[in-house]
């Protein structure tokens, strides 16, 4: 066995929303994720850097059980979210993710409206008692992903209709329907060109002040840009966290230095 | 007349030409240097010369074989006596018959009279000639034409540009033979079905109530005698579909829907090849196990079911009568048998539906089966949809089942416990065992076929637009 | 966002309601998959519940004295002569004598029907093969009829509560079957007559000879008609053909005809092949031109989907060192492809195997007592057998039946293993 490996800088928090120790996840016999502690504070935004295939996403999967529906794949170690452990048998999943929310690197509306797309959630979860309370929270959600203004027109029309800006604006709506605690952004703004990027780093930047959001990024920028933290991994092992500034400016790790400069891709 | 040493001779004749050909390539290279001046391989140059050899042969051949009976025919009808030149056309093709006979010795001329003599020896004079006449027209051709083959094996000509172009005129030629079977399927049946509505109106074909072509013996007054209401046939066959896709679409589709989205790997490759074992069942064990296990099952438990009901004074009960041969015994296992090809449809088309769209559901806290039926099924409802009406064309076609489980009665009823039969059964009965091709009755068969073609295409054709169409959404 | 707890109650409200739905739902599912794989029990214990005892046929030990008097033979008689004598009365006599007691007529013929009507044939040819027999005693093993077969195999030596017998064996069949029994001159043995016979009117005599050369010849014409054809019809499709509406029409016209009811093409070879062009009904020839006809658009479609997976790179770099179309597909492509032609031709052929109502159509369900020795005699085949016995009231037909299914089915789940396992075994990973 190898010599556990030693996060640096600073992994840990006082009274965190997410704590995560000693995860390890395993796709069949291959490992991906070695022995992670990090913990992500309330209304904060974390992102996690590092080059393709350095296991971010798939951290970021298991913070609300995504990794279940593939099934070669287990998770080890100990996730809690508020001090419960998520990897519990008896934690409902359905729960789970309800508080912690997910928006994923490819925008996927649902085919089909618009307004069923956002009601979806509020729907299943049944948050709302009538047409009239729903209207309104479907109204709302659009409004704060600044979406409502392009949309309110053509609510009941396909949501496929929509540009890839707007489409991924669209399943962060969905996604706050639900009112989650936290909000996981798998490259929300991959597949979105610059404009429609800017869009949606400002959205985030607003719903930081409600929600906990942990975001994977490849843009090293656009982690300057909207996060407090930042995470940077290196082959499924964290190398190090710490204010985004200090990460940026004064990276403490070799390896994370080689990384924001441009040597490692 | 055998063929067989002829194509024996044809096919020696394509060897020898290859061999011919190939040594000619050569011995036109030597002097040029090799075989790379040549504008093709010795190869090409070889099969060019066999394929002349073998191809104006073969065509000859085939035409000879196929026109020389009537040219034949047609020759003698000039030697017959006056008076069989004015017999109706199917008495003229009798008398010919039977020329034709007493010519190869199998029958005496006294069957016809003196007077056909000079008829009988045409026939046996030509005959022969034909059979004398053939091989040496063939041989001739075929050695002709390897001949010209040979003169165009030059150093500038490209044997494989021709070669090439004749695989691909013979590879076209072969794609085209589908075509030539819809082509005959609808000839075939549209021919004599024209034939039938001459005798039988087409509005009491299609709006009749009344099936029973049995009636119709008479060929002089077929079509007035017997009546040919297809409804009652119609009925059936949708009745007894329908109890077959109430089974199966539903049965099918959880089951698929269970497959992809909940088993674990090893329950589903275990589950899914055995389900798959229903659709490799003949038809004709499916039509014996519900002749012979389901229905007397269903009539027993109708028989149980009316006892009690006279027992305890149920009315609808008592008066229960379940037929022997029912159509819930039919559609019963008719649906059985098209469970997998719903479940395989649906198991298709479901796993086109992007992980994406899981991904998004799950994401927001929604269970597996709401995902299921509030994202996956929707998305997937235009594939389902159409693989249901392929389903549902299979079960209008399917004949073994109900021609042993359905029997023939073709009562006008909605009842799924007594006896109906279907399109598909009429069909068979009318035509197995019947020789005669005139009757109403054999014409009415090719008109059910023409009229179960038509619904079956048009089904397919919407199916598989509507597949076609979702697999397009996702790709 | 100060609502958050209310939320969260209103989520933990309806949860348990969700998940009751959630368990429901998984359940359906598994009702829908026990119940298909019940069927699958059901139907095969079935079939084999029905047709295992075929495979025993019930013999009788009957001592025959080959009276020179009553046949009128001496060992030295010609074969002509033998051909001549009575055997007929001869065997009715030789088993009177060993039931004197029995005289009404009803009793005698009852007596006659304990063994197959074929009988008295069986000795002639005994004789006709060993004249010596004449004038000797000899214990001869009979078949016994199908009443009698069906009664010993199933109801002898059990309690049925009504007192009722499987088959139509009377009371008085029944006494000697039990004293036959006990004296061991009845019994079982594996039924050779079921695969080494063709059709016939006796249960106890009928075999499935017949109608498996009928439906290997059949096969065969289906084989060398469907296969060259598809296997071109694929490589034009997808290799040559120019993007256009003929190309589009044959593509519908494939996938349409994949889709035509069976008993459509059965109309088709009725009207085209026995009606214009005059070939003959009932034989293989005709059969195997329908099944081909039926099975083109499976075995063209699987071709296709077989040439589609060899990918484009192979192709690019065989034209790239400049070899033409036509040497590409014919040296890289089509060795590539076969395998998964090969799969897609022995399941077309298995679906044609087991084929019976455009069959039913040309004719193939006359009543035929002998092997089809070529493509143009006349032949049934072992589905419409099926269908034919299936018909037949007597309860020895019903075995016979289930027994020729499980033929069938064995035939059948060979080629599809066999395919699985070739595709398996020749598959290539890209």
């Amino acid at each position: 066995m190898t010599e556990r490996f030693q996060t640096v800088g600073n992994p840990l928090l006082e009274d965190p929303k997410m704590r995560v120790r000693n995860a390890s996840v395993f796709y069949a016999d291959k490992q991906a994720i070695f022995d992670v502690d990090l913990d992500i504070g309330k209304n904060q935004v974390i992102s996690m850097i590092g080059p393709s295939g350095c296991g971010k996403s798939t951290f970021l999967r298991c913070l609300n059980r995504m990794n279940d529906t593939i099934d070669i794949c287990r998770v080890e170690g100990q996730l809690e979210l508020d001090g419960q452990d998520i990897n519990d048998r008896k934690i409902d999943v359905v729960e789970l993710r309800a508080r912690v929310g997910m928006v994923f690197q490819k925008p996927n509306p649902f085919p089909k409206s618009i307004y069923e797309n956002v009601a979806y959630g509020a729907r299943i979860h049944g948050l709302t008692d009538n047409k009239v309370q729903l209207d309104d929270l479907v109204e709302q959600c659009l409004q704060r992903c600044g979406l409502w203004k392009e949309v309110k027109d053509r609510l009941h029309e396909p949501a496929t209709g929509l540009s890839g800006g707007q489409q991924q604006r669209l399943c962060i709506a969905r996604a706050i329907a639900v009112n989650p605690e936290v909000i996981l952004m798998d490259e929300p703004c991959s597949a979105l060109d610059p404009i429609a990027t800017a869009t949606v780093e400002e959205l985030i930047h607003e719903l930081s002040q409600n929600f906990t959001i942990c975001i994977v990024t490849h843009s090293m920028q656009q982690a300057a840009r909207v996060s407090e933290r930042t995470a940077y991994f290196h082959l499924g092992k964290l190398i190090e966290v710490n204010d985004t500034s200090k990460v940026f400016t004064n990276p403490e790790h070799q390896l994370t230095e080689e990384y924001i400069t441009g040597r490692i891709g | 007349m055998s063929l067989a040493p002829l194509a024996l001779f044809l096919i020696s004749a394509t060897a020898v030409a290859y061999f011919i050909g190939y040594l000619r390539a050569f011995k036109i290279a030597k002097p040029l240097g090799g075989v790379r001046n040549l504008a093709a391989l010795p190869t090409y140059y070889a099969s060019m010369v066999s394929l002349w050899a073998l191809i104006p042969g073969l065509i000859v051949l085939a035409l000879w074989v196929a026109l020389d009976g009537a040219v034949i025919e047609s020759l003698v009808k000039a030697s017959l006596p006056e008076e069989a030149k004015y017999l109706p056309a199917d008495k003229l093709g009798l008398v010919l018959n039977q020329v034709a006979l007493v010519a190869q010795g199998l029958g005496d001329i006294s069957i016809l009279g003196l007077e056909y003599q000079a008829a009988v020896e045409r026939q046996m004079r030509l005959t022969q000639l034909s059979r004398d006449a053939l091989p040496l027209l063939v041989g001739s051709i075929a050695i002709i034409s390897l001949l010209i083959g040979l003169r165009s094996v030059t150093a500038a000509h490209n044997a494989r540009y021709s070669v090439e172009r004749l695989f691909n005129i013979a590879l076209f030629l072969c794609s085209c033979i589908a075509i030539l079977t819809t082509v005959g399927i609808v000839f075939s049946v549209m021919f004599e079905s024209w034939q039938f509505f001459q005798l039988v109106p087409l509005s009491e074909f299609l709006f009749g109530t009344h099936w029973s072509p049995q009636i119709a013996i008479r060929a002089d007054q077929a079509g007035a005698s017997g009546s040919f209401g297809v409804l009652p046939l119609i009925v059936g066959t949708l009745l007894i579909s329908a109890i077959a896709l109430l089974i199966a679409v539903p049965v099918g589709l959880l089951s698929a829907i269970y497959l992809s989205e909940y088993a674990s790997a090893r329950v589903r490759n275990v589950v899914k090849p055995a389900l798959e074992i229903l659709a490799g069942v003949p038809t004709v064990v499916y039509g014996f196990f519900a002749a012979l296990t389901v229905a007397p099952a269903i009539r027993e438990v109708g028989d149980a079911a009316r006892a009690w009901g006279a027992e305890n004074g149920v009315v609808w009960l008592a008066n229960l009568n379940v037929s022997s041969e029912s159509a819930l015994a039919a559609g019963m296992v008719m649906g059985i048998m098209i469970i997998p090809f719903v479940s395989s449809l649906s198991d298709d088309v479901i796993n086109a539906v992007p992980q994406s769209l899981r991904d998004g559901s799950y994401g927001l806290g929604a269970t597996q089966s709401e995902t299921i039926k509030k994202v996956i099924f929707p998305a997937a409802l235009p594939g389902i949809v159409g693989g249901i009406l392929l389903a549902a064309s299979r079960a209008i076609g399917e004949t073994m089942i109900v021609v042993m489980a359905a029997g023939l009665a073709a009562n006008l009823t909605v009842n799924p416990l007594e006896a109906v039969t279907t399109v598909t059964v009429q069909i068979v009965t009318l035509l197995v065992g019947d020789q005669e091709f005139d009757s109403a009755k054999t014409l009415a068969a090719f008109a059910l076929g023409l009229f179960l073609f038509l619904i079956t295409l048009a089904l397919n054709i919407v199916a598989l637009r509507v597949v076609k169409k979702y697999r397009e959404q996702y790709e | 966002m100060s609502d958050r707890k209310d939320i969260a109650l209103r989520r933990a409200e309806s949860l348990q309601k969700r998940h009751a739905a959630e368990t429901r739902f998984r359940w359906y599912g598994r009702a829908a998959i026990s119940f298909g794989m019940l069927c699958i029990v059901f139907l095969f214990t079935d079939i084999f519940s029905k047709g295992a005892g075929a495979f025993q046929q019930t013999y009788i030990d009957m001592e025959i004295h080959f009276d020179p008097e009553v046949l009128g033979l001496t060992p030295q008689s010609t074969p002509a002569e033998i051909e001549q004598a009575s055997f007929g009365s001869f065997f009715k006599k030789a088993l009177r004598q060993q039931y004197p007691d029995l005289t009404s007529r009803k009793e005698k013929r009852q007596l006659y029907g304990l063994v197959t009507s074929d009988m008295p044939l069986t000795l002639r040819n005994q004789v006709m093969a060993e004249p010596s027999l004449i004038g000797t005693t000899k214990s001869i093993r009979m078949i016994a009829d199908d009443d009698i077969d069906v009664y010993y195999k199933y109801s002898y030596g059990r309690d049925n509560e009504d007192g009722t017998s499987v088959g139509r064996a009377t009371e008085l069949q029944q006494s000697i079957v039990a004293e036959l029994a006990q004296q061991g001159r009845i019994g079982t043995r594996f039924n050779n007559t079921f695969f080494t016979a063709a059709d016939s009117r006796e249960p106890e005599l009928a075999g499935i000879k017949g109608a498996i050369v009928g439906s290997m010849l059949t096969l065969m014409i289906t084989l060398i008609i469907s296969f060259p054809i598809a296997v071109a019809t694929a490589i034009y499709l997808e290799e040559f053909a120019p993007k256009n509406k003929l190309t589009d029409f044959i593509e519908v016209n494939i996938n349409n005809l994949a889709a035509v009811p069976s008993v459509i093409f059965g109309l088709l070879g009725l009207a085209i092949f026995i009606n214009f062009f005059g070939l003959p009904r009932s034989v293989p020839l005709v059969g195997g031109l329908v099944l081909s006809l039926m099975t083109l658009p499976t075995i063209i479609i699987s071709s296709r989907a077989a040439i589609k997976a060899v990918p484009p790179s192979i192709r690019d770099a065989a034209l790239g060192m400049g070899a033409s179309k036509v040497q590409t597909v014919l040296h890289h492509v089509l060795p590539l492809a076969l395998p998964g032609m090969l799969t897609g031709t022995i399941i077309g052929m298995a679906q044609a195997l087991g084929e019976t109502a455009p069959l039913l159509m040309i004719g193939m369900v006359a009543f035929i007592v002998d092997v089809p020795a070529s493509v143009g005699d006349s032949a049934t085949v072992l589905p419409v057998q099926i269908f034919l016995w299936s018909d037949s009231p007597e309860r020895g037909f019903v075995e016979k039946t289930s027994a020729a299914i499980m033929v069938l089915l064995t035939f059948l789940i060979f080629m599809n293993s066999f395919a699985v396992w070739l595709r398996k075994r020749l598959e290539r990973r890209w």
